[in-house]
């Protein structure tokens, strides 16, 4: 094999490998999604009665600095069975699979160190808290909820 | 007869004349590897893939030793009308519910079961079962069988319970 041959078979190899560990990742975070999340949120993030609707309205949190740690201090999410990196990992899969279009610009994924700095102050009167944040993002971004 | 043995021979000769017995090799050859390799074909694959989400069946869905039932506390929807997967008339199925995984003994895997309860009628009161396997104190409410979860129906009233294959569980690595 030449030189370029074997560089070229270990950078595919590296690819490869890489896309693997993505695919775990993905497979972690929906199961974990399934476990820790699905039974109130639902299989598609549609919600229910008392449940807040995810899909493709979840990334409008992401519009602000408040919002977005909103979506880690929540107490489902801060006070999960998960570790820092899996919930920051269920984070970013939500986003991914459920925001749509309410996402907009280029998505900064959650990374463990944030949320597990966020998940140390979890909200308490999230009701409140939630149609106050929405309130201000729907008066700056003139997006209805 | 004769017809018969005529017509016979010379499909005979016709044929060793056009084949050798190398070509019936090849030919042979061809056709065992060809079948051979038919299941490593990506669609083999894929309809292999779609049978993981349809779990192998064993045992009764009415008894509280059924497999999807590990972590059971309540009414058996199977014995009141309706199925594992399904309520029985008259009653709405509650869209939010509690999750847990069971191993199903005909294939040693485990799954992801979604035990939605019915509402909408009182107690059905038939096949009562609480096996509670991974069941957790209510202050982890999402891992709780406790609670009453006709939660998001129009009705609290809890009638009964399903068991619902709802995905495979992602074994540790």
């Amino acid at each position: 094999m030449t030189r370029s041959g074997l560089v070229l078979a270990l950078l595919s190899g590296a690819v490869l490998s890489s896309a693997a560990a993505d695919d775990r990742e993905y497979q972690q975070a929906q199961f974990d999604y399934q476990l820790h999340c699905q039974g109130c949120h639902t299989p598609d993030g549609s919600g229910a009665d008392s449940v807040p609707r995810m899909k493709n309205e979840v990334g409008v949190f992401l519009q602000s600095k408040a919002g977005r740690e909103y979506l880690v201090r929540v107490p489902g999410s801060a006070t999960s069975a998960l570790n820092d990196k899996r919930l920051a990992s269920v984070l970013n899969w939500m986003v991914r699979e459920f925001a749509g279009d309410s996402v907009t610009g280029e998505f900064q994924p959650y990374s463990s160190a944030e949320v597990s700095e966020l998940r140390q102050q979890p909200l308490n009167e999230v009701d409140k808290y939630r149609a106050e944040l929405l309130q201000a993002l729907t008066g700056a971004t003139g997006r209805k909820q | 007869m004769k017809f018969l043995d005529r017509w016979i021979e010379q499909g005979s000769r016709d044929l060793a004349q056009r084949s050798s017995r190398r070509g019936l090799l090849k030919g042979l050859g061809g056709f065992l590897v060809g079948t051979a390799s038919i299941p490593l074909l990506p669609v083999a694959r894929a309809s292999a893939a779609q049978g993981a989400g349809q779990p192998q069946e064993e045992g009764d869905p009415s008894s509280c030793d059924y497999w999807r039932y590990c972590a059971i506390d309540g009414f058996l929807c199977s014995c009141c009308g309706g199925s594992a997967n399904t309520c029985p008339p008259g009653t709405e199925m509650s869209p939010v519910t509690w999750i847990g995984t069971c191993l199903n003994p005909a294939d040693g895997r485990n799954y992801v079961i979604s035990y939605n309860d019915c509402c909408g009628k009182s107690s059905c009161g038939a096949c009562l079962c609480q096996r509670d396997e991974g069941d957790r104190p209510p202050y982890r409410p999402d891992k709780t069988n406790d609670i009453n979860w006709c939660l998001g129906t129009t009705s609290a009233a809890y009638h009964c319970s399903t068991a619902i294959v709802v995905g495979v569980a992602l074994e540790e690595s």
